[in-house]
């Protein structure tokens, strides 16, 4: 790389995190390696004993673990969705950002499998589902998309990190050996650059359709069967935009964090917040629309099967967790997201943890009452989950940040490249693109 | 010897594609196993089905013969609380079993008898299309089938039961077996399972144990194909109902009041 490359000025910064290794993060290690642990021997005794050490019973046969594997694959949208989509739509208020997204994404959704893995009776026959396909089975379907989302959007992580790996190379920076094998020889040049490029870009637009087919064919898993509000059509969309949703306000909060965290207030700005949180609001009423869809659907026309769970939601036994997730997922994001004012960076924050926890409630919502009361339900069961379920579900959070910590603790959370590429190339191409628009002025 | 970079990178990405490749085959090579197959002699050409009389079996009160039978021959365990329960046969009250009639209208008494249900046998079975190991299929003679030893435990086969027919382990149920009937397999923890039509007694052309164990005669069993089979004189004398015809499963199980 050129010696001027290697001139970082302001952005120096953004590597301070890869170079210095405060008490900070020796206690958050400590804290999240605990956790994951117990996490880790919670699951131990379930493997010993049997899902029996679950609150689950033969009637209520998924619960935690599923709502999990929805939730966890559901998160895994917001890498794909801010990195891709706003690659391909030019949105060039990205650039900070897209590196930090497209990490939660892969990392997450390696707890979406695990979490389906840990539900199974039988963990040590999860291979059979290669060895003895049954292609007509929605699970094979999620067996292959989500290998294939995993694998992609691995490589689009990998190939934007490729730069800054070479320039951390460059830098002599410590466990050099690592970014020498990582950069698998890039130093920059014209033509790298245009493959890089092109790489990149070609992996943005294969990546969005396959998100899209992931979290519908999650949803099948549910649509696909004949139980009662679960059998719906809608249930691909509103998994999708659910999925985004829930994806964004995980985003938010991750960069909120890692801007408090690691000082990077001059690079994660109010306006990506701000901009964040107005797609975040867009979700926040599609969400609504779809759930409001459904449940309209559902209630006009009363079959006695779907009218036994829609009250039981609504008004009965799940009535709490249900209005908690409304309040949760709508009534306090949308009045903080509608109004300039509060769409600050605590603002977003706020309203981005409030759509997480209730996200994780609306998918637990979906899965469970439909078990309590099937269409021949004869006992009125019961489903109070384990310490073994939520030590699991802390573990499987704890595992995750730990993954982005070390991560963190190796590469440069915002990209530089991208940042300095925004500075060097962008402020110039976004004026000749705006002149396109206009009459008159540029080239076509 | 000097290895450069590029050489490395190749016997590197050799080896890993040979590790690969290698599992790769060993999984497929080893996919092919032969299909269990029935004895044909019993069973080709047979199409099993099952009619309970209920005004027979209300005959006598707190009967529950054909369940202790069955559970008994099937190494069915007892843990004594419905959250690990396993069944193959048991009893749901009559507004239960039959929620679609017009149950207002039915007397009080009526709509909490005990109807016995089990595994409908579907022709159409929901069930085996979500099974992701083919662990569970239907046989020729409409049996529908469950592999133990394949069964990964994802319980989407109990999700596609719109019965609620089909049980999970949830805990090593072999302490919980009274005595062991070496005859048939028992369990491991963390398996689907059901009735089977008791397929190990067509074999040996012996009837269902739970047929066989109902002294009041109100269950009976035969080949549906046959059309002069105890049961298709029944279906073509009297009125019978089946649960949820309207799911479109076609169940072999059928119901005369």
């Amino acid at each position: 790389m050129a010696k001027r490359d290697l001139d970082l000025g302001e952005d120096k910064v953004l590597l301070e995190h890869v170079r210095r290794t405060g008490k900070g993060f020796y206690i958050t290690f400590s804290i999240l390696v605990a956790l994951t642990l117990w996490g880790i021997y919670a699951y131990l005794t379930q493997y010993r004993y049997g899902l029996g050490v679950t609150g689950l019973s033969r009637q209520i046969f998924w619960g935690v673990y599923i709502t999990n594997f929805v939730f966890f694959i559901g998160i895994s949208h917001a890498g794909t969705f801010i990195s891709a989509i706003l690659r391909v739509a030019k949105a060039e208020w990205r650039r900070p950002i897209s590196r930090s997204a497209e990490l939660t994404t892969v990392f997450i959704l390696l707890f979406g499998v695990g979490s389906v893995l840990v539900d199974l009776g039988r963990p040590d026959r999860m291979l059979y589902v290669i060895r003895y396909p049954h292609f007509r089975s929605p699970l094979l379907w999620d067996v292959i998309c989500i290998t294939t989302y995993l694998t992609v959007s691995s490589i689009c992580l990998y190939l934007a990190l490729i730069p800054d790996v070479a320039l951390l190379r460059d830098l002599g920076e410590k466990r050099k050996w690592l970014y020498q094998v990582l950069a698998l020889g890039y130093r920059g040049t014209e033509r790298q650059r245009h493959l890089l490029d092109r790489g990149i870009s070609f992996m943005a637009i294969l990546v969005i359709p396959v998100m899209i087919t992931v979290h519908t064919v999650v949803s099948f898993v549910f649509a696909m069967t004949i139980q009662p509000m679960w059998h719906s059509a809608i249930f691909g969309p509103y998994f999708v935009v659910g999925a985004i949703f829930s994806g964004i306000a995980a985003v938010i909060v991750a960069i909120a964090v890692i801007r408090k965290v690691f000082h990077l207030e001059a690079y994660l700005k109010p306006v990506h917040f701000n901009n964040l949180g107005i797609l975040l609001l867009v979700m926040t009423l599609l969400w609504f629309y779809f759930t409001a869809a459904e449940y309209v659907t559902v209630f006009y026309g009363s079959e006695p099967g779907e009218m036994s769970i829609f009250w039981s939601k609504l008004t009965g036994r799940f009535s709490l967790l249900f209005w908690i997730d409304f309040v949760l997922c709508f009534l306090i994001p949308l009045p903080i997201l509608a109004f300039r004012k509060t769409r600050t960076i605590l603002g977003t924050f706020i309203a981005s943890t409030s759509i997480i926890i209730g996200m994780w409630l609306e998918r637990f919502v979906i899965i469970v009452p439909t078990l309590t009361q099937q269409r021949l339900s004869i006992e009125r069961a019961i489903y109070i989950p384990t310490w073994v379920e939520w030590s699991i579900l802390a573990g499987c959070i704890s595992f995750f940040l730990l993954l982005y910590l070390f991560f963190v603790k190796l590469f440069p959370i915002v990209p530089i490249w991208e940042v300095r590429e925004g500075r060097e190339k962008s402020i110039v191409e976004v004026g000749e693109r705006i002149k396109t628009y206009l009459p008159g002025g540029g080239k076509e | 010897m000097e290895i450069d970079r590029r050489g490395l990178l190749k016997a590197a990405g050799l080896s890993l594609l040979g590790l690969v490749g290698g599992s790769v085959w060993y999984v497929i090579s080893r996919a092919k196993l032969p299909e269990p197959s029935p004895t044909p002699k019993t069973l080709v050409g047979k199409k099993w089905g099952m009619v309970i009389d209920l005004k027979k079996c209300w005959g006598t009160d707190g009967c529950t013969d054909c369940i202790d039978v069955c559970h008994r021959v099937h190494n069915v365990p007892r843990f004594g609380n419905p959250k690990d329960e396993i069944k193959w046969i048991w009893t749901v009250p009559y507004e239960k079993a039959f929620p679609e009639h017009q149950l207002e209208f039915i007397e009080e008494d009526v709509r909490a008898r005990p109807v016995p249900v089990l595994c409908n046998q579907c022709d159409n079975p929901p069930c085996i299309k979500y099974c992701p190991t083919k662990a569970t299929w239907r046989r020729e003679d409409g049996v529908v089938m469950m592999d133990y030893h394949r069964c990964i435990g994802c319980r989407y086969c109990m999700a596609g039961c719109p019965y609620g027919s089909r049980s999970f382990n949830w805990k090593n149920p072999r302490p919980f077996i009274k005595k062991i009937n070496f005859d048939f397999p028992t369990r491991t923890k963390g398996v689907v399972e059901k009735c089977n039509f008791c397929q190990e007694r067509l074999i040996q052309g012996l009837l269902p144990a739970c047929v066989e164990a109902c002294k009041e005669r109100a269950l009976i069993f035969g080949d549906l194909n046959d059309p002069d089979s105890d049961v298709r004189r029944i279906l073509r004398s009297r009125h019978t109902i089946q649960r949820h015809s309207e799911l479109g499963t076609k169940p072999k199980v059928f119901y005369v009041l």
